[in-house]
């Protein structure tokens, strides 16, 4: 019936065919009237003898014909008596047909009130009406209630093809004229009509109570079943554990925490930890009720630390820290971070920090496993530049996790950097072996030897320092004044957040090497350890990759040269960079944002491109991260 | 092409961290660091190359790098 709409669109006015039907004729009717009326009533004569050939004809021709034809039609019913008088009933009946088939075979695309009109236009039948339609859907509820009430959901349905019933066969009305059904209507027994109806909610509300109801008073009764009181029953998220007293404080201070994680939240609980630290500070009731490992392992670390961390007032946090402990490691974190960003708020107190770092140590010892040497110094910086920035709660959260590496070690331990120690002191806290811990101790003591050397050029700095000024900042303060005292020593360990002493003890070595070395080294230039420089060899090679021409040998020199400009140039923007973004860390967005500003990764040039083009594959599958099955990512993040 | 494809990761953050003690490496910022650099050897070796033509000489000679140098430094 497409190929019908083509064709009628040939006029190539109309896109869908849909309305062909009615628009030809209305165009027809509009157009020059009768003229055409009465050429194609004489096309229409001519053409009798020709018509019943069906098989012969193509439908093209036939349809063309009924195009031609079929505009005395129009979907105004008062044209309905026109058409009658100008054309023969035989080519009604076949127009029709054709037209009432292309009708009903379009039943989607053919929009409502064309079809209504087209039902019109053609078979004169009654107009459905809605109250006829209720009454005769009435008519066939009472029917069918003798049949299971599910029916009456496929009432529409039934409605439906009552009325597609009567819509079909054209002729058969059409011929007789107006037919009407005999209307056998009986009066509606109201009372089995409400019955059923009665029955039909009763069926619905059993369906959906999963309760089988025979009468109306059965299902009255049992509305409120057990769902439903499930559902109203009790809906909280969590219920209280019943602790004694004081663990129960916690517990109702930490378990809210725990689920929610917003800082707000936590904020709040940190007012609470703080009241509560409050109270246990006076009080000095807790240390008994749990004599655990962990106490005895506080009362060791107190030892350990006593010459850093006077005072009941560390027991006693660290008693109640200790209770933290018993519960989830997960609750240990948010105390920990609690407790951290109480100490963010209550700097002055040292005493506070150095408890923070007991606990914490405790809680690195009972959860964290083992960390680096290597990966101290990262996590140190990150620490202290972390806890001496704002303290936001998921930042200290974030600074502890960051520490777990950390072989953190207590060198500084004079109160003027209270707050420094106090940092350190966390670091170590989330140390996990005693081993680290022993070395942490006598690193401790080989630094309190070479501290007060540099104590003295960093007093009266650190003392200077007002509390929050980033480690970083200081270390920069501190590299003029210690590359004075300390030419020989290229860098400077002490400034920096506490490295361990192996940096330390590889530089001390190192000086006395120098010294020997220099007497040795005349011919070739052994500049690698304390010049770290690019291979000249690589710079070589590569360079003349690239040139693809011979090169001079003075020429390499002054590629070398450049090289280690590039690379002065490159860690200031880098540092540059970090600053900016307030980190510590380079990172790859960092690069990428120096290879940006270079002009090597512009918007046609990806970064990833630039990857694939220069590094082998061991390289790309590093810094490329590819899926792979399994919903995997390597390198995973 | 080349033979040696690995890059000195240690020799490169020896260089940055003597330079900047402060700063710290990412876990493999090295290698983007390397490829920085290998794309500036890259330029500079354009640069050199297309200076050489100029002066229309077979071999690289230490003014084209010079030159070369200037004109990246710019860039």
């Amino acid at each position: 019936m497409l190929l019908m709409s083509r064709l009628l669109c040939n006029d190539g006015r109309y896109k869908f065919g849909t309305m062909c039907l009615c628009d030809f004729s209305l165009q027809n009717i509009s157009g020059s009237g009768k003229d055409k009326n009465s050429g194609r009533s004489t096309l229409v004569k001519q053409r009798p003898a020709v018509f019943p050939d069906l098989d012969n004809d193509t439908p093209r021709n036939m349809l063309k014909r009924i195009i031609q034809t079929q505009p005395q039609v129009s979907p105004l019913a008062l044209r309905i008596s026109k058409h009658e008088e100008t054309e023969g009933p035989v080519w009604e009946l076949p127009a029709k047909r054709i037209s009432n088939m292309g009708e009903m075979q379009l039943p989607d695309l053919v929009p409502e009130d064309a079809s209504i009109a087209t039902f019109r236009m053609t078979k004169k039948r009654r107009k459905i009406s809605v109250s006829e339609f209720e009454r005769a859907a009435d008519e066939r509820l009472p029917q069918n209630q003798a049949r299971s009430t599910l029916d009456s959901s496929t009432a529409l349905a039934r409605s439906f093809s009552m009325s597609l019933g009567t819509v079909i066969p054209p002729d058969t009305v059409e011929k007789r004229g107006l037919l009407r059904r005999p209307k056998n209507r009986r009066a509606i027994d109201i009372e089995a009509f409400e019955g059923g109806v009665e029955q039909n909610m009763l069926k619905r509300k059993a369906q959906k109570y999963l309760v089988d109801s025979q009468t109306a008073s059965e299902i009255q009764t049992t509305v409120l079943t057990s769902d439903v009181e499930i559902m109203l029953s009790n809906t909280e998220l969590f219920v209280q554990p019943q602790f004694d007293d004081q663990s129960q404080n916690k517990l109702s201070v930490l378990e809210p925490q725990l689920l929610n994680s917003k800082t707000s939240a936590q904020r709040s609980k940190i007012s609470d930890a703080a009241q509560e630290e409050a109270r246990l500070v006076g009080t000095d009731t807790r240390r008994t009720p749990r004599n655990s490992e962990n106490l005895i392992l506080d009362h060791e670390h107190a030892g350990r630390m006593t010459p850093l961390s006077p005072g009941t007032p560390a027991n006693q946090q660290e008693d109640k820290h200790s209770h933290s402990q018993q519960s989830n490691p997960m609750k240990q974190l948010s105390v920990s971070e609690e407790v951290a960003v109480g100490t963010a708020e209550h700097r002055a107190n040292a005493g506070y920090s150095e408890d923070l770092e007991k606990t914490l140590r405790e809680k690195g010892e009972s959860q964290i496993t083992a960390a680096q040497d290597a990966r101290a110094e990262p996590e140190e910086g990150g620490i202290a530049e972390g806890s001496v920035e704002h303290p936001g709660s998921p930042k200290a959260e974030h600074e502890i996790t960051r520490s777990v590496g950390g072989g953190s070690l207590d060198r500084h331990s004079h109160t003027s950097s209270s707050e420094k120690s106090g940092m350190k002191l966390l670091k170590e806290a989330v140390e996990q072996a005693d081993e680290l811990e022993d070395q942490a101790i006598k690193i401790e003591l080989d630094g309190t030897e070479e501290g007060p050397t540099e104590d003295e050029a960093e007093d009266p700095e650190s003392e200077g320092d007002s509390i929050k000024t980033p480690t970083f900042v200081r270390a920069v303060a501190y590299k003029p004044l210690l590359s004075t005292p300390h030419p020989a020593k290229p860098a400077a360990p002490k400034l920096s957040t506490p490295r361990p002493a192996k940096p330390a003890a590889a530089r001390s070595p190192q000086q006395p090497l120098q010294a020997n070395r220099v007497p040795k080294g005349s011919g070739v230039s052994r500049r690698k350890t304390s010049e770290p420089e690019i291979a000249s060899s690589l710079i070589k090679k590569i360079f003349s990759h690239y040139v693809k021409m011979p090169v001079a040998r003075d020429a390499f020199k002054i590629v070398q040269k450049c090289s280690e400009k590039y690379f002065m140039q490159l860690s200031n923007d880098l540092e540059a960079y970090i600053h900016h973004a307030g980190r510590k860390t380079v990172e790859m967005e960092d690069l990428e944002v120096l290879m940006r500003r270079q002009g090597l990764v512009t918007d046609k040039m990806p970064l990833h491109v630039l990857i694939e083009r220069y590094f082998p594959l061991e390289y790309r599958k590093l810094l490329i991260p590819v899926a792979a099955s399994g919903n995997s990512v390597i390198p995973s993040k | 092409g080349r033979m040696k494809r690995t890059a000195p990761r240690s020799t490169l953050r020896k260089i940055i961290k003597k330079h900047k003690p402060q700063l710290r490496l990412a876990a493999n910022t090295d290698l983007l660091v390397h490829l920085s650099f290998l794309l500036f050897l890259h330029r500079l070796a354009e640069e050199a190359r297309t200076k050489a033509f100029e002066n229309r000489s077979k071999i690289i000679k230490p003014e084209h790098t010079i030159a070369a140098a200037k004109v990246i430094k710019h860039l």
